[in-house]
């Protein structure tokens, strides 16, 4: 991708699953700080609540409920939201230019205003995050766009009472994690995640994809299909007109006789 | 006596033009959807979200039309005899300055493929484009897919689209006429399509 980032002053979250215990803080301070609705949801047998990311709720703790050694439930929590990646599926298939890009820190953003509803992102992303509401338009996390530009951390991170939620600098936070020996998610993959994780575990316990990447289908169309497709269009376009001049017509010879009326234009 | 002959009726021409115009209306909407290196096409419409409106209205025209010139035609252009096998060998002629001549019903095999081409890449278009349509409706590896395939089959339909424009106008002088006002010279009917010539005429060519 043409867009560039600046991984020394990228900035972003380090999440440590080991210290969240999955109160939700993070959930009511983004709804309350971007203003957004409360969904309707059900009761399904978890404390998971809701199920899923929606329009208006771009960040979610994730339940990973098992089974401890002597038949108790165990807990683990994810914080579920976008992850800002270095290579955005998401901006790569975005046609309109502005709708989705990149902020000067690293985060990738969007403007309703420009989105032109094609939902070409919610396919491309690796980690199936975009969602569309009523309104026909992308929203996810932005990262608090705007209190990071006045220099306060996202809503999130300032209501985590745990630390789980970590924001700064991404090369701090990394170096820090991996000095305290934390097995950490999302350094190198993508060009780099914008949210780090330091997990307990394999990444698919937590419903991670072990290697994430863009999917290969959007990889084909944009980085195989379009640029030879449009060198086929021209080839195409060169190859007739040099059988026009080589070859070329098949011309129809006026025959003895015949077609008088018509032998003087011929 | 007439030097013409009918080749194809009104309403086979107004269908064809339905066709080529809903063909260069999805082009030109659909351009802007393929890359961001097109961005300017949009302009054409209006913005982007105009593109996608008129692309999916333009989308079921030529969906529909086309597929019924294919199949409205089909008996004509979905079977071969052996003069077609001798045609395709040389390549139609195509490849050589010299004058040949083959004995060549309404269509000849390079008109027939073209035909099955594009009721096939019709028939992928459209029912990828479905999905592309509805993404949050469908499985999303089904619309990862549906976007790959929708784009090769657009890249395949416009370089073959270019072939057909190219035969049917400078490439063959006088072809154009059937598509404009429908009738041919006899004189081109008795070179290109010789068989067909005896089948409308009963005279021999």
């Amino acid at each position: 991708m043409a867009e560039s980032i600046n991984q020394a002053t990228r900035k972003g979250f380090l999440v440590d699953t080991s210290r969240c215990i999955g109160c939700r803080s993070c959930q009511v301070a983004c709804k309350q700080w971007n203003k957004l609705e409360a969904d309707k949801t059900n009761n399904l047998g978890t404390y998971e609540n809701p199920r899923d990311l929606t329009p208006a709720l771009y960040n979610r703790i994730r339940f990973v409920e098992g089974e401890g050694a002597n038949g108790d439930v165990t807990w683990q929590f994810l914080n579920e939201r976008c992850m800002h990646c270095g290579d955005a599926g998401c901006m790569k298939v975005c046609p309109s230019p502005g709708a989705l890009y990149r902020t000067k820190d690293g985060i990738v953003t969007y403007n309703k205003e420009k989105c032109i509803s094609c939902k070409y992102c919610v396919s491309a992303c690796p980690f199936n995050i975009p969602r569309y509401g009523m309104d026909d338009k992308v929203s996810k996390c932005h990262l608090c766009q705007s209190r990071i530009e006045g220099g306060m951390t996202p809503a999130c991170a300032k209501a985590c009472p745990t630390g789980t939620l970590k924001f700064g600098k991404r090369s701090d936070l990394i170096a820090t994690a991996q000095a305290a020996k934390k097995t950490l998610y999302g350094v190198d993959v993508l060009n780099g995640l914008g949210v780090v994780y330091a997990l307990e575990g394999p990444p698919e316990k937590y419903g991670l994809p072990a290697s994430p990447s863009i999917p290969l289908s959007i990889f084909l169309w944009k980085d195989v299909i379009k640029p030879l497709g449009i060198l086929g269009f021209w080839g195409s376009i060169g190859a007739v007109l040099l059988h026009y001049v080589t070859i070329g017509p098949k011309k129809i010879d006026a025959e003895n006789g015949e077609e008088k009326e018509e032998a003087g234009h011929e | 006596m007439s030097n013409y002959i009918e080749r194809f009726s009104t309403s086979e021409r107004v269908l064809h033009w339905i066709v080529t115009c809903s063909f260069f209306t999805l082009l030109l909407s659909g351009l802007g959807l393929f890359s961001r290196l097109f961005n300017g096409y949009f302009a054409l419409f209006g913005d982007g979200r105009n593109a996608i409106l008129v692309h999916k209205i333009a989308g079921i025209v030529f969906f529909l039309s086309s597929l019924y010139m294919f199949l409205s035609h089909k008996k004509d252009v979905a079977t071969f005899d052996d003069d077609d096998k001798l045609w395709i060998s040389s390549k139609g002629g195509y490849l050589s300055r010299d004058e040949t001549h083959f004995n060549i019903g309404k269509y000849n095999p390079g008109q027939k493929l073209f035909a099955i081409f594009i009721a096939v890449t019709t028939l992928v278009l459209g029912i990828t484009g479905l999905f592309i349509w509805l993404p949050t409706v469908f499985p999303r590896w089904i619309v990862q897919l549906s976007l790959m395939i929708h784009g090769l089959m657009f890249v395949g339909a416009i370089m073959f689209v270019v072939v057909h424009v190219y035969l049917a106008t400078i490439g063959n002088p006088g072809t154009i006429e059937a598509m404009l006002y429908g009738d041919v010279r006899k004189r081109w009917a008795r070179k290109h399509h010789p068989k067909w010539y005896k089948e409308v005429t009963g005279e021999n060519p």
